[in-house]
């Protein structure tokens, strides 16, 4: 009895911990949704399969040494990353990182870098949109 | 021990007492592992040379001591009566017919005067150096930087003396068993040696073991607490705060947040003020958490400290002022270790202080602290 009930008052956090990730995660997208639409009216909704597209993609504009987002972040999302520096970088998929892209703060601060670094460029509402949608899919 | 019974056994005199044979067998063995890991091994041996510099630091006092206190022949009194005889001697020696001498010739004298004193410096110098350079042992609170540089160039200057000096000593050890058949080394083992009767002292003083150990204790006793007050000085300019935790994140997510002692005020403004091209990233911040960190950053800076790498690690290198890698002192540092080595998992690049520094978060960056981790090489 007092078991099932140390199990229920460990559970109720727990959920309520996951719970509050993936609300901070939705925030995060239906703030970037609405700035999409805000700027191209005919955005209808994110797409997993153009932000994999997007997250493969060697771009130009951005810095020789890193063309593309799986430079650092490895093909693999479920996997560690690296930096140039050698400096492991946890998993990007949220399956096998929950706390992915649940602070509004540093998901900004990190596309505002990487986007400039990869691309030469900030990215749009909808290609961050539609990287965050593809890495929740992973 | 040096009882007077033992003197004389049929023609062999007892000359060398226990105490100054042991006293020479373990200088001999502390000496032999302080130049090995002084002059030869990695800088990671530090801690068994320090061990190897106490040990003839005590050996030293406890020689002085017995200087007074020894039988006739390890007396000080024995050495200087020795030394005033080599105007006679050598003469007789450079005709290759040395008179004999009970205990050491007066060449010999004037060698072990000689070592002492060198050795003496050397003891001296390097716990100036100890304190000074590395902020460790009893001067660490006491000394900088600069009075342990000084103490640095003496120290080496020292041991290539003691190297010059070990030579002759063991040129004149040859020479005496050789020219007069004395075998001295058995003699320093034994205690006993084969001599003529006309030149053993007739009224050998005995040897004070129990007033030495009185004086000893009493030393022992007048230093450690010396001692301990000294070792509880905060080292001076050594820093103790652990790094500041806005900088630690955002300066630690590409790589270790280097400590802020290892750059020059200016080189950390430079990288503060061109955020947004960082060794070819962007690694922008907001402006009050950048403001924050450049503050910090300053406050902290390699002038702000006294630590061997904040004062070597001030001159950077004029064409990559931001890089502590490429800091002449940190190439000179790490030339030794090949390209492969860094980049094998798991230290990966050369800015991974820590992977071979276990204090690298400090910014002490100990000798003893320094080890490389075992590596792989890079996969396919
Ligand atoms: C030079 C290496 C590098 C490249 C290239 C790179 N990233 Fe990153 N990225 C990082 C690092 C380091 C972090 C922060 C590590 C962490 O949070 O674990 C990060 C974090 C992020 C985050 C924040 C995740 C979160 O938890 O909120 C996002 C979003 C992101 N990256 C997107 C991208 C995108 C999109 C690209 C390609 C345009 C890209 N990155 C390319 C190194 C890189
Ligand atoms: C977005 C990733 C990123 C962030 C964030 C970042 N750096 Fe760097 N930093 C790098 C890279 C990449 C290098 C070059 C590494 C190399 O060449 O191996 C570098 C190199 C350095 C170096 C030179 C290292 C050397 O070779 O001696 C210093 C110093 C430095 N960074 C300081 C900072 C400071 C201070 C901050 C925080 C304001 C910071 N870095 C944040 C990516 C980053
Ligand atoms: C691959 C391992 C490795 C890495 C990575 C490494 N070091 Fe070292 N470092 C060493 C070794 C080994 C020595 C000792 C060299 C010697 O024998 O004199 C040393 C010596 C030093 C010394 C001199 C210590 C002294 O008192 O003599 C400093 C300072 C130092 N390193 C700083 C750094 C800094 C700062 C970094 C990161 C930017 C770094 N090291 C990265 C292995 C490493």
């Amino acid at each position: 009895m007092t078991s099932r009930l140390l199990f229920v008052a460990l559970l109720i956090p727990a959920i309520g911990v996951a719970a509050l990730a993936s609300a901070g995660r939705d925030g995060i997208v239906s703030a970037l949704s609405a700035q999409a639409k805000q700027d191209n009216s005919k955005f209808t909704s994110f797409s997993a399969e153009a932000g994999k597209k997007f997250w493969f993609t060697a771009h130009v504009g951005g810095k020789s040494d890193t063309p593309s987002c799986v430079t650092c972040h490895t093909k693999d999302a479920r996997t560690m990353g690296q930096t140039r520096a050698g400096k492991a970088i946890d998993p990007m998929a949220v399956s096998a990182n929950p706390n992915r892209f649940t602070d509004p703060e540093k998901v900004a601060k990190w596309f505002g870098r990487n986007c400039n670094t990869v691309l030469g460029r900030e990215c749009t509402a909808e290609e961050k949109g539609n990287v965050i949608t593809y890495l929740m899919s992973q | 021990m040096a009882r007077h019974s033992e003197h004389s056994l049929g023609s062999e005199f007892f000359i060398w007492d226990l105490p100054t044979r042991l006293f020479h067998w373990v200088l001999v063995i502390g000496v032999a592992v302080a130049l090995y890991t002084g002059f030869l091994a990695p800088a990671s041996w530090l801690g068994i040379h320090l061990f190897a510099g106490y040990a003839i630091a005590v050996l030293i006092v406890f020689r002085l001591v017995w200087w007074k206190f020894g039988f006739e022949y390890s007396r000080l009194a024995a050495l200087v009566a020795a030394i005033r005889r080599l105007p006679q001697f050598l003469p007789a020696l450079i005709r290759l017919k040395p008179p004999h001498s009970a205990g050491h010739n007066p060449a010999g004298s004037a060698m072990i005067a000689l070592l002492i004193a060198t050795l003496s410096l050397i003891v001296v110098t390097g716990f100036m150096v100890e304190g000074g350079q590395e902020k460790q042992g009893v001067l660490a609170g006491v000394l900088d930087y600069a009075a342990g540089s000084t103490a640095r160039n003496l120290h080496s200057l020292s041991a290539n003396l003691l190297l010059g000096l070990i030579a002759v000593h063991l040129a004149g050890v040859a020479v005496e068993t050789v020219l007069q058949r004395t075998p001295l080394v058995r003699g320093m083992i034994s205690g006993r040696l084969p001599l003529p009767l006309h030149v053993v002292n007739p009224a050998p003083r005995p040897a004070r073991p129990l007033a030495a150990a009185f004086i000893l204790s009493a030393i022992a006793v007048a230093a450690a607490p010396a001692a301990l007050a000294l070792l509880r000085l905060p080292a001076r300019g050594v820093p103790s705060a652990p790094l500041n935790l806005a900088y630690a994140t955002e300066c630690g997510a590409c790589h270790n947040a280097f400590h802020p002692s290892l750059l020059p005020r200016q080189s950390w403004a430079a990288i503060m003020a061109h955020l947004g091209d960082h060794f070819g990233e962007d690694a922008s911040l907001s402006p009050a958490t950048a403001a924050g960190i450049a503050a910090y950053l300053d406050r902290n800076a390699a002038e702000a400290w006294d630590t061997e790498p904040a004062n070597r690690l001030r001159s950077v290198a004029a064409a990559e002022p931001l890089r502590i890698t490429a800091a002449p002192y940190w190439i000179r540092k790490h030339a030794g270790i090949g390209a492969a080595t860094f980049a094998a998992a798991p230290i990966k690049s050369k800015t991974n202080c820590a992977a071979c520094h276990g204090d690298a978060t400090t910014g002490r960056f100990d000798d003893q602290a320094i080890a490389i981790p075992p590596t792989q090489a890079k996969g396919p």
